[in-house]
């Protein structure tokens, strides 16, 4: 399908275009950010580190936005900072767990007997684990850092990729065009790259697009237990949990953090939707 | 293959997975950085060598990982998890029998409300399909779902406990009041029964909240699929049967529809156990609930590697067990399972 027409039906989905709308912002937002981190830019209004830019825990004003923190932090400033966070981690987990995935699910598929079996009881194994309570293990044995948050989450990400991508290769395995391979003397490995890799992708990618919001959840929820970020760097999560305690004096600290990822996630969960159903319809 | 043979076949995977999560956890949990006997004993650890050497050499803490495990799966087989430096050395398997009942209150609390409000808001979304009601009831859930766990358990206690004062703000019940004698193991159903209306008040009201964030954030599983399960059933054959011999719309709705599009809901199941695992872990902390979602906190905390295990295994046995009920379920709806 041309991708313009592609994106027209997405489009023509109300709910796809409020989901498009805000990934598109976040993603600027990200963008921005990345940029002028690496120019050493200012783009907030404060620098998110400084303390007592404002009073301890000030309510929002049109200098403070969002108010600020115990100590006198700009809450905006430090939310537009952490937002990368999260995308970095999100990105690059689904990425990655995206292209195990696949290679595992279609070489299970393709070469089947022993090595499908025992690929994909280990890949049951994995799915069985408590992939928090793993997680949690993984990134207090790492230490904080996003590097580290990664490898903690991709240990437990891949397995119901590579379930769905041995489902949708099992699929392709019997058409026509695959035998026609076969007989035009092409191997296994060339098989799988030039036929059913592009042919799974577009499922893959819908299943991906959902999943940006899980792991966008999974690491929020890391942060606030404290195993992303080194302080006094901002991060979503850690900014809930470190606002815990002025509940009653300051609601808004961890009310603020907490819309802005459950913004991301519908924006992902719609986008995903929508893309689905448009290609369902086509 | 018939189906005891299938379930058989299925429990002892079961088993198989236990075993490798129990293996994975331990070579994970001890490969945390650090001394753990400082975590473990603290400032102690330096003012007495020889009570650390002691502690050393009982928990076999300067042997290789694998000689490490080769003790524990011995003392595993005496039923003996270990003990826990977390919680005083208490024996691990104590502080699980203390800590899982909790869990289980506000996870059997929060699986109902979902499933009374996932079914319920399912069926007027799909009822009313196209209309505001639908939208609105769309909105919700997706909200609910799109939220973590603890923000939705702080918002219920900003509004609740710090607005509007009616519900308490932590803790399982007031620490006053007399306990319960050991029954049924929950202290909820315990204090019911045998009349101890003071502590089955306080409990109650201290459950409330951190089930209603867990509900919040799993119901939306249900509704969602329910709904697209009814809008599809309702346009099948059978359907337009049951309108064509004139049955009114209710029954139709209700009797003919519903019936057949709760039966999707039934294989989530396993979903929901997950969720609801990742979220009393999160829940509880925020209320200091005193479950196993915080023990696994504190444990990790303290690199408490028995009391890190001891509750992984029983997360992975839940979640094992959510499986196994799911696949026998779904091999008793559709015999074509069993075949591959």
């Amino acid at each position: 399908m041309p991708i313009r027409n592609f994106f027209s039906l997405v489009f023509r989905n109300k709910e796809a275009a409020i989901g498009f709308g805000i990934v598109f912002v976040y993603l600027a937002v990200v963008l921005v950010v990345a940029i002028a981190g690496a120019l050493d830019l200012a783009v907030t209004p404060y620098d998110p580190l400084l303390q007592n830019v404002g009073p301890s825990l000030g309510a929002p004003s049109t200098s403070h936005l969002f108010g600020t923190d115990f100590l006198g932090r700009d809450v905006f400033s430090r939310v537009i900072w952490s937002i990368p966070n999260d995308f970095l981690v999100s990105f690059v987990v689904v990425a990655v767990a995206l292209v195990v995935g696949c290679v595992i699910g279609a070489v299970a598929a393709f070469r089947g007997g022993l090595l499908d079996e025992l690929l994909m009881r280990f890949t049951d194994v994995v799915f069985a684990l408590p992939a928090l309570v793993i997680a949690m293990v993984i990134s207090v044995a790492l230490g904080p850092g996003l590097t580290h948050m990664m490898i903690a989450l991709l240990v437990i990400w891949w397995p119901p990729y590579a379930r769905v991508a041995r489902g949708e290769s099992l699929i392709v395995a019997h058409q026509n065009y695959i035998e026609a391979a076969r007989f035009a003397g092409q191997r296994t490995v060339g098989i799988i790259f030039t036929h059913v890799l592009p042919n799974i992708s577009l499922t893959m990618l819908v299943y991906a697009t959902l999943d940006v919001a899980t792991v966008v959840l999974t690491y929020a929820g890391l942060s606030y237990l404290g195993l992303s970020v080194r302080p006094p760097a901002p991060d979503l999560g850690e900014m809930i949990s470190t606002s815990q305690d002025y509940l009653i004096s300051a609601p808004w600290l961890p009310i603020i953090p907490g819309v802005i990822i459950a913004l991301a996630v519908v924006g992902f969960s719609l986008l995903g939707d929508g893309i689905r159903d448009a290609l369902e319809a086509a | 293959m018939n189906l005891p043979k299938y379930i058989l076949r299925r429990a002892a995977f079961g088993v198989f997975v236990l075993l490798s999560v129990m293996t994975i956890t331990f070579i994970l949990s001890h490969s945390l950085g650090g001394d753990p006997i400082y975590a473990w004993l603290g400032k102690a650890a330096g003012l007495h060598p020889e009570l650390a050497q002691a502690y050393i050499q009982k928990y076999h803490l300067k042997d290789p990982v694998l000689v490490q495990y080769y003790y524990y799966l011995l003392s595993l087989a005496q039923g003996n998890m270990g003990y826990s430096p977390s919680r005083n050395f208490l024996p691990v398997t104590e502080v699980i029998l203390e800590t899982l009942p909790f869990t289980i209150q506000i996870a059997l609390f929060a699986i109902v409300m979902s499933l009374v409000v996932g079914v319920l808001l399912g069926v007027v979304s799909a009822r009313y399909n196209h209309t505001p009601i639908d939208t609105g009831i769309r909105a919700f859930y997706m909200t609910g779902y799109a939220s973590p766990p603890f923000f939705v358990a702080l918002l219920l206690l900003i509004i609740f406990t710090y607005t509007l004062g009616i519900l308490p703000s932590g803790g399982a019940f007031d620490p006053t009041l007399t306990k319960p004698t050991w029954i049924t193991g929950l202290p909820i159903l315990d204090s019911l029964i045998e009349g101890n209306f003071p502590y089955f008040t306080s409990a109650l009201l201290h459950v409330i909240l951190p089930s209603s964030a867990l509900a919040l954030v799993t119901f939306g599983i249900v509704t969602r699929v329910l709904r697209s399960s009814l809008l599809e059933i309702m346009h099948a054959n059978y359907i337009r049967t049951a309108r064509a011999k004139g049955l009114d719309e209710n029954t139709v709705f209700y009797k003919h529809g519903l019936r057949h599009a709760l039966i999707p809901v039934v294989s989530l199941s396993s979903l929901i156990v997950t969720w609801l695992i990742t979220g009393t872990i999160f829940v509880e902390n925020v209320f200091s609930y005193p479950g196993m979602g915080r023990y696994v906190v504190q444990a990790l905390n303290g690199q408490d590697y028995p009391g890190i295990l001891g509750t992984t295994i029983v997360f992975a046995l839940v979640i094992v067990g959510a499986n196994l009920v799911a696949d026998i379920l779904y091999a008793v709806v559709d015999p074509q399972v069993r075949l591959g």
